[in-house]
């Protein structure tokens, strides 16, 4: 008999979840999103112009060509998984 | 908070104590890794020294890499920022710091007791009664402080990483303690089927509400500073983080895909790994657009680079998982090296490097000095996107090697010699990742000790 384990185990999490939500709806929390965009950016001084360096762009490249190649693996191996599994 | 806190400098004390636990337990737990690595290469080396034989080293190095380096390192930017984005201070630094020392505590006697050979034999909930306690009161701490600390807020919005700081917490707390089945403090298990299905709720949930909601809280708030551009959508931010609490919670039943579990609950486990596409594209679309046209910035900010490269890694890792999800899939994949993939790309590759990603980025602002070295950050990002990679592929190619093998039929002992030169492979690119660890524990623990300058 394990219904009552997971049925309260969903529970508690839904519980939390909806009264949280809730809160959230009736304070505010959903307003004022335009404002909320910045937020990270509150204690933030001025500017600094930073030029990404010549090692730094080579960077991108090798980040993208594994980029490339890492989907490149996932979408074999899943042809390959699919058609011959 | 009073006045005079208000004024005084803040010193970040909960965050330095978490950013050091992380550095220093990520140096031990990528270690116990490579040992377990080499121990697949050669199984003989450890025979007779029981405290170290591949049974005791592996959950040692998955709880260590979970709860010793990504957890404090993700939750040490958490301390950080939480407080700056509700413009106040922590609530609570003692408390903070008695959190840091429960937290070390428990880890200890965690690698203390798994070495003993004392385990309660459930994957990730192995440590035994004592310690899953003190697990849970960290996690009570921790929510509770940082839940006051949104009391004495001085802004009145939530910005969306607290939301999933805050989540992680709670969530967290009340997982771990039904997961391990506290309850049961001799056993930590249920009976049979149901304890297969419990462990596994909670197995994913260290991963969807724990690691995921603390990575993504550090991503939105890292890359808008970090690139000097608003968020690009505060609402879909939300949208996301309400998807991935409605939607992660019940995907647990897919690592029992092939178990006789009820079919209604792989159903719901199935399509909601699917589903978790919403959330996950809702995340990347939301750093990446906030992102885009400012990669210069990015890789200008080693903090930055780390995580934006966790979320290039997140978005492999989910995609994988969703497909991985499908019961077709899975007749190749399961039960073998694939997962292994699957799990190092999630843990490492996205949690992992955003952990590593968050530290570098708070470090200097925590301590008010700049960073020992940036070449030596830079070294580091490399070994392990280098190490990282190359797992996915080479595990990637034993797993696939592995389960073909199983679904025609063969032998176990006739496939290990050809996965051998993959699991050397793989040892040496353990050797890279570790040395990142060392390199990175030097960078950290030279700026936490540098004469101090200014706090920020
Ligand atoms: C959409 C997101 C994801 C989905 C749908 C997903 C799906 C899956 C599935 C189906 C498995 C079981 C594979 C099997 O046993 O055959 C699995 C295993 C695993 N996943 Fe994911 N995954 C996702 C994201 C992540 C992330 C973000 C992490 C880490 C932060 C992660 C960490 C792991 C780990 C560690 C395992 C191995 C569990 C074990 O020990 O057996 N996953 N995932």
């Amino acid at each position: 008999m394990y219904y009552p384990y997971f049925i309260t185990y969903m529970g508690i999490g839904l519980a939390i979840s909806l009264a949280v939500f809730y809160w959230a709806l009736n304070n505010g929390q959903f307003k004022d999103q335009q404002r909320a965009r910045f937020l990270p950016l509150a204690d933030e001084t001025a500017p600094i112009r930073i030029r990404a360096s010549r090692l730094g762009r080579y960077e991108i490249y090798a980040l993208f060509v594994l980029a490339v190649a890492g989907l490149a693996l996932s979408a074999g191996v899943l042809i390959f998984a699919l058609t011959r599994g | 908070m009073s006045n005079a806190m208000a004024t005084s400098p803040e010193k970040h004390l909960t965050a330095r104590g978490f950013c050091i636990t992380s550095a220093c337990w990520m140096a031990v737990a990528t270690f116990m890794g490579l040992l377990g690595a080499i121990e697949l290469v050669a199984p003989d080396l450890t025979e007779n020294l029981g405290w170290i034989v591949f049974g005791r080293v592996r959950p040692i190095h998955v709880n260590l890499v979970l709860f010793g380096f990504v957890t404090p390192g993700l939750l040490s930017a958490a301390y950080y920022f939480v407080p700056k984005l509700l413009r106040t201070r922590l609530y609570s630094e003692k408390l903070g710091l008695v959190t840091v020392i429960t937290w070390n505590l428990a880890l200890v006697a965690g690698v203390a007791t798994l070495a003993a050979g004392l385990s309660q034999g459930r994957e990730y909930a192995e440590l035994i009664w004592p310690i899953d306690m003190a697990i849970v009161i960290a996690f009570g701490l921790i929510f509770f402080n940082l839940i006051m600390t949104v009391k004495q807020r001085n802004e009145p919005l939530l910005y969306v990483s607290v939301w999933y700081v805050l989540a992680a917490a709670l969530l967290t707390g009340v997982t771990f303690a039904l997961g391990n089945v506290v309850w049961q403090p001799d056993s930590g298990a249920l009976v049979g089927i149901p304890d297969a299905i419990l462990l596994w709720f909670y197995g994913h949930n260290i991963f969807g509400l724990l690691l995921t909601p603390l990575s993504a809280a550090v991503a939105y708030y890292v890359i808008p500073r970090a690139c000097r551009a608003p968020l690009y959508s505060h609402t879909l931010s939300l949208l996301g983080f309400w998807s991935l609490i409605v939607i992660y919670t019940h995907v647990g039943t897919h690592h029992l895909l092939q178990v006789p579990v009820p079919t209604w609950l792989k159903v719901v486990a199935i399509v909601d790994s699917i589903a978790m596409v919403i959330p996950v594209m809702a995340f990347l679309i939301n750093i990446w657009y906030t992102a885009r046209g400012k990669l210069g910035e990015v890789h200008a900010d080693v903090g930055a680079k780390f995580v934006f490269t966790g979320t290039i890694m997140y978005f492999f890792v989910s995609i994988q998982g969703s497909m991985m999800a499908l019961p077709q899939v899975q007749r190749v994949t399961h039960f073998n090296n694939w997962v292994v993939a699957h799990a190092h790309i999630g843990v490492l590759g996205f949690a992992g490097m955003i952990a590593l990603g968050g530290l570098y980025y708070v470090l200097p602002r925590m301590t008010g000095k700049p960073l020992y070295s940036r070449f030596l950050a830079d070294l580091q990002y490399w070994l392990v996107l280098i190490g990282i990679s190359g797992f996915a592929i080479v595990l990637t190619i034993v797993g696939l090697i592995q389960g073909n093998a199983w679904l025609n039929g063969e032998t176990v002992y006739r496939v290990l010699p050809e996965i051998h030169i993959y699991y050397i492979t793989r040892a040496s690119l353990g050797v890279m990742i570790f040395c990142g660890a060392l390199i990175g524990l030097f960078n950290i623990a030279k700026t936490l000790l540098a004469p101090s300058g200014e706090n920020a």
